[in-house]
């Protein structure tokens, strides 16, 4: 890894060189080195591949009005000084009819950090990763299964930052994941019932999540939910599973906190938010129970959104979004942080590799309640438990959102009872997250990871962390799908 | 010379390139009884701007070889960016050694030998030279326009240039280059209470009308002010052909087994796909066709597969019937029913074909957009479809919401914007209430890569759940 670590000392020494020589008011330069593995079984079909890629993002600030962004592959010096001379013209074109941009300060940072892994994923062989996912596909099999998919997921990642302010930062990361799941033809259509979970740790996570173990409990479900009751349509309490609460966060907590979106920057594509700037630190987003923390720092768990700094060398930080249920606070980025008057960024630049860093979540976690699970249930009178997301969908001011999940249960006078299939619930975000009374506590907390938020035009890939514990809701509307 | 052109390198030295590449995976590979070797090079522009202001412009370059080789019957891919010998080497021995360790693959079939091609010129130099200046002067003039009238321009200009070369060790030599591009526009006033969005693409630039995307989203904007309120419930729509290629996205595949295509030979036959068992039978109305159809003149992309095998047009619903598949040669070699139709995704693949050029019709003379709203005697315009997901996949229910101008239509006239609504509906029965419809275009999706040609849609009954509050 040290390798990439001087070659980008020098191609960053030579492209931020270039950027001051030409007058740039800011530049920086990352280099990306990453390396990745998906190992996937469907049916009896078997893949592989492994992706190395490396490549530079040069960001120019010019005349204190013009950004201008290029990136290249190709990492040796011609390519490096052609694309920072090719930022710099758009930064020259874009200043033309730019305004003063405000660029919160940081302080310069020179360091290193490296997520931590105990068992390198890249050292464990292909053949006991093909194993592990064929014994857990091999025990998905009965009458009325057409789906059994295993699937794995590994990365590294080397990063590479400096600054024309003077930061030199240098990051390694290495992320693990894994996902099943089983889909059951009968009665009741195609059924589907899964698995997954991804973390910024080693193979240890795979080893932990016993894959083999989890198959024949969801295809269990899965044959059940074919003869399953459709989930009635109504109004009703509801217990979320906490990865379905923690895609709940993502999408309505997570995606309207992200400034750039807020102030129209994402308006054609990704959309704009209810959480405008006057309701900050005044909207009820919640009940007392609903605090949300945007965490990037290691101090919250080896999640997909934590790291040292991110892609503008801003260091991490841990900030409430929601506190007690009041919204206070923004995902931000140096550029927008002066908009709603605070002078630092609290660090939320990503990129999808070596691509233009965009205001992204990090860790955006539901803090545990002090709920145990079981109380939950039993203090539940008439009810449905919904257990892990199967669609979802939100307006574009993250308003009017809809999720169905894979699988259902009836509570009666707090217990458990019957399955029912294809449950979904509907609402508007502030309403649902005020009608929540209850969050589990730390014992049923889990840091999920989301490997796929897509956010930009073009399009780049995110992933990002999320905290979450089983929580309850109140009088919501539910259906059955 | 411009710099976006003196960046991308001629075609002479691509191809000598990727043949030099070749000789050093074959140097390196020799353990190995098949080789192919895929070179992918592109570089794009998009010039991004949101709130009046040109915020993000972006530039880049990429180039990745993926290996293929085989080996007593396994396979695997490795791919990688840097093309430096060494590096390249490299990669043949991460192929390789994964190759060792794969299992036994029950469909190995030997390399593909060399095949002749229809020659498809999408190749438009303009697009790659057209200056920065002028692009931004389209921009521009958007902005100036939402200025004037106390809107917000958001949106992007981008053009792309790909090239891909697919070599293998009998002799197989596939090659492509294209262009594209598209521009897509919002303007937006009162945090998003009032929206208006155009988009129009292209292959060539010139073909783009930038005044016509500004004038739409202004016009769309202006409309959608003060919207009302309306009961959820069903109603007959027109559905703008720019609005809704997530939608038919979905249609193609399924939630069910990782988004894998449904209108592929494997997914039928394994029985994964919502279609499986239903080759023959009547899945939409009368009216409807859809096809898989890589040299109509508004499509894109190459015409060979994964591993370089030609494309042939494929009837997948005629007349409202289910009537082909996509497929391959692995299909036609464990199918006694199946011939390959140059669908395969990059190998191995263990989703199963995939339809990338759809063409979707509606019998019947085609009307504009703005004739289908004056056939609509009281009904809802929908300009944008947002969010779309899978709810259930028999029926292929979807849900989704409107965005950015949905508009109560009375007597084939606009009377009233009218806040965004989400929908579940079944697509297998939009398919079958759809009456007329337009002439299909090209739409641009950042999901799954597959090209669609859809038309704009006046449909009946179409399944509104619940509104959204602004």
């Amino acid at each position: 890894m040290s390798t990439s670590k001087g070659l980008g000392e020098d191609l960053a020494k030579l492209s931020l060189d270039i950027a001051s020589r030409e007058n740039a008011t800011y530049a920086d330069f990352r280099l990306v080195n990453g390396r990745d593995q998906i190992v996937t079984v469907v049916n009896d079909n078997s893949s592989s591949e492994e992706t190395q890629s490396m490549g530079a993002g040069i960001r120019v600030l010019y005349g204190g009005t013009g950004w201008g962004f290029a990136e290249t592959d190709e990492t040796n010096d011609d390519s490096i000084r052609e694309t920072t001379l090719k930022a710099l013209s758009l930064a020259r074109g874009a200043s033309k009819i730019g305004s003063a941009v405000s660029f919160a300060d940081e302080p310069v940072h020179v360091d290193r950090w490296e997520s931590p892994v105990k068992k390198d994923p890249f050292d464990v062989s292909l053949e006991e990763k093909y194993r592990a996912l064929q014994e857990s596909t091999g025990k998905m099999k009965g009458e009325g299964i057409v789906v059994r998919r295993g699937q794995m997921n590994f990365s590294t990642v080397e990063k590479y930052f400096a600054s024309s302010a003077g930061s030199k930062i240098h990051q390694n990361f290495t992320y693990s994941g894994a996902a099943l799941a089983v889909a059951a033809k009968g009665p009741a259509g195609l059924q589907t019932r899964s698995t997954r979970q991804y973390m910024s740790r080693g193979y240890e996570l795979i080893d932990e999540l016993d894959l083999p173990t989890q198959a024949p409990e969801l295809t269990k479900d899965a044959l059940a939910l074919v003869n399953a009751k459709r989930c009635p349509d109504g109004k009703s309490d509801i217990i979320l599973s906490g990865d379905q609460v923690a895609l709940q966060v993502h999408e309505s907590a997570g995606h309207p906190i992200e400034l750039d979106r807020v102030l129209g920057y994402e308006a054609n594509f990704a959309g704009r938010s209810f959480l405008t700037p006057d309701q900050l630190g005044r909207l009820q987003y919640g009940s007392d129970k609903v605090n949300i923390v945007m965490d990037a720092t290691p101090e919250h768990g080896p999640g997909l959104g934590t790291f040292r700094y991110d892609d503008e060398g801003v260091k991490s930080q841990k900030k409430y979004a929601v506190k007690e249920g009041k919204f206070v606070g923004y995902l931000m980025s140096r550029n927008t942080a002066s908009k709603v008057g605070e002078a630092r960024s609290n660090g939320c630049m990503r990129a999808e590799g070596y691509h233009l860093p965009i205001i992204r979540m990090t860790n955006v976690s539901l803090e545990p309640g002090d709920w145990n699970y079981d109380e939950i249930v039993e203090d539940t009178k008439d009810g449905f438990l919904m257990v892990t997301n199967y669609g979802w969908s939100i307006d574009q001011k993250r308003y009017n959102f809809q999720f169905n999940c894979e699988k259902g249960y009836r509570i009666r006078n707090g217990s458990i009872e019957e399955m029912v299939r294809g449950p979904g619930y509907q609402g508007i975000t502030p309403e649902f997250w005020n009608s929540c009374d209850a969050v589990g506590d730390r014992k049923s907390w889990v840091l999920w990871g989301t490997p796929n938020c897509g956010k930009g035009q073009p399009t780049q890939i995110m992933i990002t962390g999320h905290g979450a514990s089983p929580a309850r809701f109140r009088n919501v509307k539910v259906f059955g799908a | 010379m411009d710099m976006a052109q003196k960046m991308m390198q001629p075609d002479s030295l691509l191809k000598e390139r990727a043949h030099e590449l070749f000789r050093t995976v074959k140097d390196a590979a020799r353990e190995a009884d098949g080789i192919e070797i895929t070179l992918t090079t592109g570089q794009s522009e998009n010039l991004r701007f949101g709130n009046n202001e040109l915020g993000q412009s972006q530039f880049g370059k990429s180039r990745n070889l993926s290996i293929r080789l085989t080996l007593d019957k396994r396979q695997a891919r490795a791919t990688t960016g840097r093309l430096e010998k060494s590096l390249v080497e490299k990669t043949v021995e991460k192929a390789l050694s994964q190759a060792r360790t794969s299992p036994q693959d029950p469909d190995h079939l030997p390399m593909l030998e060399a095949q002749r091609y229809h020659g498809l010129d999408r190749y438009h130099e303009r697009t790659l030279t057209e200056p920065a200046e002028q692009k931004a002067a389209h921009i521009g003039f958007a902005i100036d326009l939402a200025r004037k009238n106390g809107l917000l321009a958001s949106g992007v200009l981008g053009t792309n240039v790909g090239n891909v070369w697919i070599l293998n060790s009998v002799g197989l030599e596939a090659n492509y280059k294209g262009t594209n591009g598209f521009y897509s526009l919002t303007m937006d006033a009162d945090n998003g209470n009032q929206t208006g969005y155009a988009l129009s693409t292209f292959a060539d630039i010139r073909e783009l009308d930038a005044g016509k995307v500004a004038e739409t989203a202004l016009e769309r904007a202006r409309l959608n002010k003060n919207q009302g309120e309306t009961l959820p419930g069903k109603y007959d729509v027109v559905v703008d052909p720019y609005a809704w290629s997530e939608t038919l996205f979905f249609l193609t595949v399924s939630a069910t087994a990782g988004y894998a295509p449904d209108f592929g030979m494997r997914q039928y036959k394994e029985g994964r796909s919502y279609l499986s068992g239903r080759l023959g039978e009547k899945i939409m109305g009368d009216n409807i066709s859809i096809e898989d159809d890589a040299y109509h003149p508004l499509q894109t992309g190459p015409s060979f597969d994964g591993e370089g095998y030609p494309k042939s047009p494929v009837s997948l619903v005629e007349n409202g019937e289910l009537r082909g598949l996509a497929s391959s040669r692995i299909s036609a070699h464990r199918y006694n029913d199946a011939k390959p139709t140059g669908h395969e995704l990059q190998l191995p693949n263990p989703l199963g074909e995939t339809p990338t050029n759809l063409v979707v019709r509606a019998k019947g003379p085609t009307k504009t957009v703005e004739k289908l709203v004056g056939e609509l005697d009281k009904g809802i315009l929908i300009t944008r479809l947002w969010y779309v997901r899978e709810v259930e996949p028999r029926t292929k229910t979807v849900t989704g919401m409107t965005r950015d101008g949905t508009f109560l239509v009375e007597n084939g006239e606009i009377k009233k914007p009218l806040r965004n609504l989400r929908f579940n509906q079944s697509l297998l029965e939009l398919f079958s209430n759809i009456e007329s419809a337009s002439e299909p275009i090209r739409n641009t999706t950042d999901f799954g890569g597959a090209t669609i040609l859809q038309p704009g849609i006046l449909a009946r009954g179409f399944n509104f759940t619940s509104a959204s509050v602004f």
